[in-house]
């Protein structure tokens, strides 16, 4: 397998955080090019570099920095979504604590590209820890001078999974609750109180150092014609060295799984794995044997790469609890303002309790997937569409463990 | 009783307002300052909030509320969140919960906290616990009572 | 003003405004789709997702709360697709819902037992058990109780509160399926127009204190009519019901939306004000003090307008209907009277707000001042004749028309009250109004027009 290392380059150089280390490795390096480059040509080589964005959906990064004004009287905003809620994602805080300064560094790029005098940092509110070593390194770079053209500033969350999700996290930056908005109308910027603003994954703006540095045609040597470049994919659950690890889009999964993971756990055999964060659909153990890491293949056999944080699962998992446990999850995390999500997402989780306590009936397993349609397609965000694919690919996958469990009249 | 923000705060609050177009963006780094004045957010201190932000307590309170890391009422013992989302399910964390169950702490079940590759996984006050065993945790919580 | 297109619902063609709200239309045009969190006062949320239709060319069903009208669109808004994501949304709703309509207030004027009655959703078996539990009685404040349990979280009250009186007293906290309607702990919900989160609740979770259980809404008649608190001249709804062997009795006002006077809003103390006009009410004629005939009255009253020629001072009250004022400027002439209307009175510069209450506490001083009416204080006076005016006035002889009972006098004459005539008004903005007659009593007062036609014949 390739060793490509764009973004987690310096993470196993000790101190890499502090910007003295950091600048021995060459951070900042890329804002000369900001002298040779216009805001415009910027954007540009971002399109060229096919950049994807690394939050989930992966959307075309140059796509949505083109939507920002370059002219106008109201000032644009750079938030970078550091939020990371998915269950099995554990990748930003790589970044932000190991390599902080690569993360200034792509603010500052993006910042003069989209025209932004402001860049905001939101992250998840229990990542504090790591938050004093982002913010440490702000201060230095505040002392460095590095911060003339743009300020930065954290903004911590306090517990919503929901506010990852980007017009959520905007609400919640306006010191409201974090209700996802209703979708605009035509392509158009994000707001923030009535600004244009732009949010972006902390690994889509930590990528973007290494492709104003060495051009598109170097980053694009990497990965697929359609993902091009790298993830910080992850390991957790049941493998013997789970992790973060970068990789090509295009890797083979399972030799990913086997050459940094070290494979399943004690030795047992695979039964299922999450490809990109509960959010996204299960597959089994046979559907990942030829299959590669990228958006294309993960979408062809109908369930998606999301935030690459894959979670394992060996032989002796019960399917049932697994979902039971997903849905608890959501059912948690639903921010409530729409009916379908804040209904049901409670009441499948429970339908699921009651086929785990061996109290199910076949109606149930019906009623489920009745509520995963109405789930599916009609709320205000893709929160409740994702509780759908849950629901589905786990029963339609396992569905003998299902019925096995129900109570026969 | 009233609510009064420190005076290191209020330097704080004024200095976070020329950072955002607009006050209420302070709302949840003032619920966040309030909490850790007094360990947990009181009514005054929602009125403190509404005051110095210029909205009224509802905008404040229906916020304070949607968040799962405030807390409205005095904590009376240490707070232990236990991670119980899948990733740390499946590496054991059922077993970390039976194990803190007659300790002198109040066990929060937390969503997934982002430390999947190093679960199961704690968090107390602001510090995560990664790679927990029964053991481990017998050591974290000798420590911190 | 925006260009008029043609656009395609369920295969008739319809024209409306380009670029307007969808749902507009189909509720201007009575085409049926159910919504919650919809209120045109209030604009589209989108969190209750029950006003979906189809629309071609879309995927996906789209709400028609948040879709604006473009040319050439076509809208399916009752295709058997359609019908069934309806039905499935409103299956979620119940969930968690009570389903007690027998008991509650709302019963026939709840959206929500509209819709499953439409959709065929009463035979449903909810397969769980442990529904969500909330406060069944919680008292807001200002007259309005709340069921935590039958909300339905369409956030209409909590937005009334932030757009538009801005006293922000109600909020939706918690998340989830935990969230709930709720005010500050220990706080009420206190605005001059509070209770109009009545009206807005599309289901039985708001219900007034002051009307809760009083009637069940399929008994009661409505008639259109116009508020009396003051100048502003609000339209509402006056709700009555005559049950058999009782009189006729009004048990709630309610706003009637005209978007010229008051939009779809009136204020608290206009609302309750039905309960002054039925309270302590003159019934019979006084002579003295003593009960009498009405020839008898009459007779005397025309002697004393005989007694006291060229003497004699009519006194309006500036709430009376433009018919009947103009009714005593005529008589006021045939007896060669002089007419004032006192209008200091009626000023009360604290009721005054920047919404829709105005300092001018008379329905109809306009037409006062319109027909030149004197508006100061007589001066001397030997005979009285008051026309339902609030003050009393010295005078050697004073004779009262009186809707409500009132202090020692030589005469006094009931007379009905506004809700039990028709007439007109024009309000401080000279928008000129009518009020139906609503209320049918048993022993009906005669109307001040009735009194003149006796007086003179
Ligand atoms: C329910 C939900 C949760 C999300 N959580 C995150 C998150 O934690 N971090 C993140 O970067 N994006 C998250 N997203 C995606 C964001 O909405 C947004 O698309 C992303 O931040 C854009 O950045 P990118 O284009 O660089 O990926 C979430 C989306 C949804 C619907
Ligand atoms: S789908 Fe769920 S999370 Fe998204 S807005 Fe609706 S209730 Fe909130
Ligand atoms: S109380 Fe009524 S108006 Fe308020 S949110 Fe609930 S259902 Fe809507
Ligand atoms: S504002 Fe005046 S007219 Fe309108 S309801 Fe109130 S009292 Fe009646
Ligand atoms: S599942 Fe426990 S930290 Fe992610
Ligand atoms: S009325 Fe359209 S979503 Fe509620």
């Amino acid at each position: 397998m390739r060793e490509c290392k764009i973004v987690s380059k310096k993470f196993e150089i000790e101190n890499a955080h502090t910007l003295a280390v950091a600048k021995k490795h060459g951070a900042y390096a890329s804002l000369e090019k900001l002298k040779e480059y216009s805001p415009l040509e910027i954007i540009n080589i971002i399109q060229e570099s096919k950049l994807r964005g690394k939050g989930g959906g992966g959307a075309s990064a140059a796509e949505k920095w083109a939507l920002m004004p370059q002219t106008g009287d109201k000032p644009s905003f750079l938030v970078v979504n550091c939020d990371e809620s998915e269950p099995g994602t554990f990748k930003d805080r790589q970044i932000i604590s190991k390599d902080p300064h690569l993360l200034l560094e792509g603010i500052l790029l993006t910042c003069y590209a989209i025209k932004a005098k402001h860049a905001y940092i939101y992250i998840r509110g229990e990542y504090f820890q790591f938050q004093k070593i982002l913010q440490a390194a702000i201060d230095e770079a505040y002392a460095e001078g590095l911060l003339t053209e743009c300020d930065i500033t954290i903004h911590r969350g306090a517990g919503a999974y929901i506010c990852g999700e980007k017009s959520a996290l905007l609400e919640s930056m306006e010191g409201k609750r974090g209700h996802p908005r209703l979708k605009p109308k035509q392509k158009e910027p994000e707001w923030f109180f009535n600004n244009p603003a732009l949010v972006n994954n902390v690994e889509t703006i930590a990528s973007v150092p290494f492709i104003v540095q060495n051009g598109a045609e170097v980053y694009k040597a990497f990965g697929t014609k359609q993902s091009p470049g790298t993830l910080l994919f992850a390991m957790s659950g049941h493998v013997e060295r789970p992790g973060v690890y970068e990789a090509e889009f295009g890797t083979s999964m399972m030799e990913y799984i086997n050459h940094f993971g070290g494979g399943i756990k004690n030795g047992k055999k695979l039964k299922a794995v999450i490809p990109g964060g509960v959010s996204c659909g299960v597959l089994t153990a046979k559907e990942c044997e030829n299959l590669t890491l990228d958006y294309e293949a993960l979408r062809h056999i109908g369930s998606s790469l999301g935030t690459g944080g894959m979670i394992i699962m060996d032989e002796d998992t019960d399917m049932i609890e697994a979902l039971k446990n997903i849905l608890e999850f959501y059912h948690e995390e639903s921010c409530g303002q729409c009916t379908p999500c804040r209904e049901g997402t409670g009441w499948s989780d429970k339908l699921v309790a009651k086929i785990l306590d061996k109290r199910g009936t076949k109606e149930d397993i019906d009623k489920l997937l009745e509520i995963a349609d109405t789930m599916d397609g009609k709320t205000i965000c893709v929160f409740a569409p994702s509780v759908s694919i849950v629901i589905v690919s786990f029963i339609s996958k396992f569905r003998d463990e299902f019925e096995a469990a129900l109570c026969v009249k | 009783m009233n609510f009064i923000f420190t005076e290191e705060n209020l330097i704080k609050i004024e200095a976070l307002k020329l950072r955002y177009p607009s006050p209420q963006a302070l709302c949840l780094p003032c619920l966040w300052m309030a909490q850790h004045q007094e360990g947990y957010i009181s009514i005054n201190a929602i009125d403190a909030i509404s005051e110095t932000l210029g909205i009224a307590p509802m905008e404040v309170y229906r916020v304070a509320t949607f968040y799962t890391m405030f807390h409205l009422e005095p904590q009376e013992k240490l707070n232990v969140q236990v991670c119980k989302t899948l990733s740390c399910k499946l590496c054991g964390s059922d077993a970390i919960l039976e194990h803190l169950k007659n300790k002198e702490v109040n066990i929060i079940h937390t969503e997934c906290l982002g430390s999947c590759g190093t679960a199961p996984v704690m968090q107390i006050n602001d510090t995560f616990y990664e790679n927990l065993t029964p053991e481990k945790v017998d050591a974290i919580l000798k420590e911190l009572l | 003003m925006r260009e008029m297109i043609d656009i395609i619902v369920d295969s008739k063609t319809y024209k409306a405004q380009n670029g307007s709200l969808l749902i507009d239309l189909l509720i201007r045009e009575k085409i049926k789709v159910p919504y919650f969190c919809y209120h045109e006062s209030l604009g589209a949320d989108g969190n209750c997702r029950m006003c979906m239709v189809e629309i071609e060319g879309q995927k996906r069903p789209q709400i028609a709360c948040d879709t604006l009208i473009k040319p050439n669109m076509q809208v399916r808004s009752n295709s058997e697709n359609i019908c069934k994501v309806r039905t499935d949304i409103l299956e979620l709703e119940l969930i968690n819902h009570p389903v007690d309509c027998p008991t509650c207030d709302q019963a026939g004027e709840c959206s929500l037992q509209d819709f499953y009655m439409d959709y065929g959703l009463h035979n449903t078996k909810i397969t769980i058990q442990e529904k969500v539990k909330h406060a069944k009685h919680v008292d807001l404040g200002s007259n309005v109780m709340l069921d935590q349990e039958r909300c339905v979280l369409c956030a209409r009250c909590t937005r009334f509160t932030d757009k538009i009186t801005h006293t922000h007293e109600l909020g939706i906290i918690g998340r989830g399926d935990e969230a709930k309607v709720s005010t500050m702990p220990g706080r009420k919900l206190d605005n001059p127009y509070a209770m109009n989160v009545v009206d807005l609740c599309p289901v039985g979770a708001l219900t007034s204190k002051d009307f809760r259980f009083h009637q069940r809404v399929w008994f009661l008649q409505t008639s259109n009519s116009v508020c009396h608190g003051c100048a502003k001249g609000c339209n509402i709804y006056i709700d009555h019901n005559k049950m058999k062997y009782q009189d006729d009795v009004i048990y709630r006002f309610r706003p009637r939306r005209n978007d010229a006077v008051n939009g779809f809003f009136i204020c608290d103390e206009g609302r309750l004000s039905y309960k002054d006009l039925q309270e302590n009410r003159q019934e019979s004629i006084l002579l003295y003090e003593e009960e009498t005939q009405e020839n008898k009255a009459l007779q005397e009253l025309k002697n004393l307008i005989e007694n006291y020629k060229e003497k004699i001072t009519l006194i309006v009250d500036a709430n009376l209907f433009t018919d009947e004022i103009e009714a005593l400027v005529a008589f006021a002439k045939s007896i060669s009277a002089t007419l004032y209307s006192p209008l200091e009175i009626y000023k009360d510069e604290n009721f005054k707000d920047d919404m829709l209450k105005s300092a001018n506490r008379a329905a109809n001083y306009k037409t006062i001042e319109n027909l030149n009416i004197n508006t100061t204080l007589p001066t001397k006076n030997a005979l009285v004749i008051n026309f339902n005016h609030p003050l009393d006035f010295e005078a050697d002889v004073q004779i009262n028309f009186t809707t409500h009972k009132r202090g020692k006098n030589r005469l006094t004459f009931p007379i009905a009250a506004f809700s039990e005539n028709a007439g007109h008004l024009t309000n401080e903005d000279s928008i000129m109004q009518e009020c139906q007659k609503a209320v049918f009593k048993n022993n009906p007062a005669p109307t001040i027009v009735e009194w003149l036609q006796k007086v003179r014949s």
